[in-house]
């Protein structure tokens, strides 16, 4: 079997008495679609938040694509290749759809004054090349005719898409997805669908937290049932939906 | 004639100041009052450069805008590791900490100041000639950083200061976009002091409190925060307005507080009924100190 892309092992973090991760450990290879699912505080978004580094471990280790990135900062990780989507969005308000994405690409470049100032050829380059690609992935996400809007002037769930429009220009080997269905329908829902199916197919391993049963059906090889921090199980999609234990600890019956 | 000079190098001087302030606090959403610590840094490295050391004035204001540079990087910089902001106490922390020093110490002259400081340019046309260097340092300082903020660099900034979390993972570094902009626009400050102390040839530490901190963020807040234009207008308007006010010719004991009151009474007028100044920011939903506040909180 190959590498997978990304790895955990025996992540443990609490905060006081609250655990929020005991003792995780998974592999998500390229291509997986892996769901986390499990009621609200079970630990799934605090997963990401390890994994991304914005929380540090009390124990335990991360790879992705074989580095250890447990240690490294957020912006570290995220140029080996860690991509999030956030469950609040989070998209930079002030600025356009277009801007939205162009900041996101990885080889961005104009974060220096001087660089941004004197405009090298290899800048302007790069810029063009850019815009290729947010053009592409805006298509994509049917947003092509939004993209100098201001991101606050969108629909939600357009704003989720331009979320992951974000996530899409980063690029990067594994992708995490934090409620990416969450007040989203229509045709931004089938839109979504097949962005996710299609970037896994695309070879990337792809983590998604989502109360939405039927898009974790439709979408994932397999899933971890995630409660009080702990992986309750893991298995096919099926498996974990079929079981009547796991089902009162969702519905808290 | 020279009445009018003084009042455009003034202005010019302001519009550097305010415009900078601005770049920091506007665009970069870095809450700090502590600017003109920078430019007093500029105005004290540049007058004892040129008065001990016999350093040409052009140098020694080049000097006081990179010390100006330096020093503000080292102030911020712990105080942003932790959270932007600490970045308001420390640097207020600094700058009375830093006039304190300057008002004790015997080679920055004391509570005194310092006199006698070579004039960048002498003989008659001194005014003149002197408004206008500075009229055109003023409007490059205006243009490089509209250049700078309508540019791929502008938006690495504005990303930073909507969502810091969101630009870390996107691979950014959030700390080099806020020290790189706390430093710049504090070595504009500190070429301000340059070109202040060798005009005036006189520096004292009162010029440089609190009163002066307030003095620019009023111009940004009523000029307009993030747009270009408002912090232009900000300082014409609160240099101008003094000065017209002067000719009313009111006794000294009604004349102070009404300039306290209308300096006070702008700030609160514009915080309630126009919070993006008189000029508001280019584009929707931007400007305000409101909103700096509520970025910086985050």
């Amino acid at each position: 079997m190959t590498e997978p892309i990304l790895r955990v092992r025996g992540l443990n973090k609490h905060f006081g008495g609250i655990v929020v991760a005991d003792d995780i450990s998974l592999d998500v290879g390229a291509g997986d679609i892996l769901g986390l699912i499990g009621p609200n505080g079970a630990g799934k978004t605090s997963l990401f938040n390890l994994l991304t580094g914005h929380y540090r471990q009390d124990a335990g280790r991360i790879w992705l694509g074989g580095t250890a990135i447990d240690t490294l900062p957020m912006f570290k990780r995220a140029r080996l290749g860690l991509s999030r989507t956030w469950q609040h969005m989070r998209l930079f308000q002030s600025m356009t759809v277009l801007d939205n994405l162009l900041i996101s690409a990885s080889e961005y470049r104009g974060d220096s004054m001087l660089r941004s100032l004197l405009r090298p050829k290899s800048l302007r380059e790069e810029n063009r090349r850019s815009l290729d690609r947010a053009s592409g992935i805006l298509a994509r996400l049917g947003l092509d005719r939004d993209r100098d809007k201001c991101v606050s002037e969108l629909t939600f769930g357009q704003q989720k898409l331009i979320g992951m429009g974000r996530a899409l220009m980063h690029g990067g080997s594994c992708l995490l997805l934090d409620e990416p269905m969450a007040g989203v329908e229509g045709a931004a829902y089938e839109t979504m669908k097949e962005v996710v199916r299609e970037e896994a197919r695309r070879g990337r391993a792809i983590c998604v937290v989502e109360h939405n049963v039927s898009f974790i059906r439709d979408l994932c090889n397999s899933a971890v049932f995630m409660f009080n921090g702990r992986m309750m199980r893991s298995g096919s999609v099926a498996e974990l939906l079929a079981s009547e234990e796991l089902s009162q600890l969702y519905f808290g019956k | 004639m020279e009445y009018i000079l003084n009042i455009v190098i003034l202005v010019g001087l302001y519009v550097i100041l305010s415009s900078s302030f601005n770049l920091i606090i506007g665009h970069g959403g870095l809450i700090s009052i502590a600017h003109p610590i920078f430019y007093a840094i500029g105005a004290y490295c540049s007058a004892l450069l040129s008065i001990n050391f016999h350093v040409p004035p052009v140098l020694g204001i080049l000097a006081g805008a990179v010390l100006a540079m330096l020093v503000s990087a080292a102030v911020a910089l712990p105080s942003l590791r932790i959270s932007g902001d600490y970045l308001l106490i420390a640097s207020i922390g600094f700058q009375l900490g830093l006039l304190q020093l300057i008002e004790q110490l015997d080679f920055t002259g004391g509570p005194g100041g310092i006199g006698n400081i070579p004039g960048l340019i002498d003989g008659p046309q001194r005014s003149l000639v002197f408004a206008g260097i500075v009229t055109v340092i003023a409007v490059f300082v205006v243009l490089l950083i509209r250049a700078l903020m309508n540019g791929d660099y502008g938006r690495a900034v504005r990303a930073m200061r909507d969502d810091e979390l969101a630009f870390s993972m996107l691979g950014r570094r959030a700390m080099k976009i806020k020290l790189g902009i706390f430093a710049f626009g504090s070595g504009l400050a500190g070429l301000a002091g340059g070109l202040y102390a060798h005009y005036y040839q006189y520096v004292s530490p009162e010029q440089f409190g609190i009163l002066q901190s307030s003095m620019i963020l009023t111009m940004v807040v009523v000029g307009g925060m993030s747009s270009t234009l408002g912090p232009v207008i900000g300082a014409g308007l609160l240099v101008i307005l003094p000065e017209l006010i002067a000719f009313l010719n009111l006794p000294p004991s009604v004349m102070a507080p009404v300039q306290g009151i209308l300096f006070t009474g702008l700030v609160l007028v514009f915080m309630f009924a126009r919070p993006q100044g008189i000029i508001g920011a280019s584009t929707k939903r931007r400007g305000g100190l409101a909103e700096a506040g509520q970025e910086s909180g985050r």
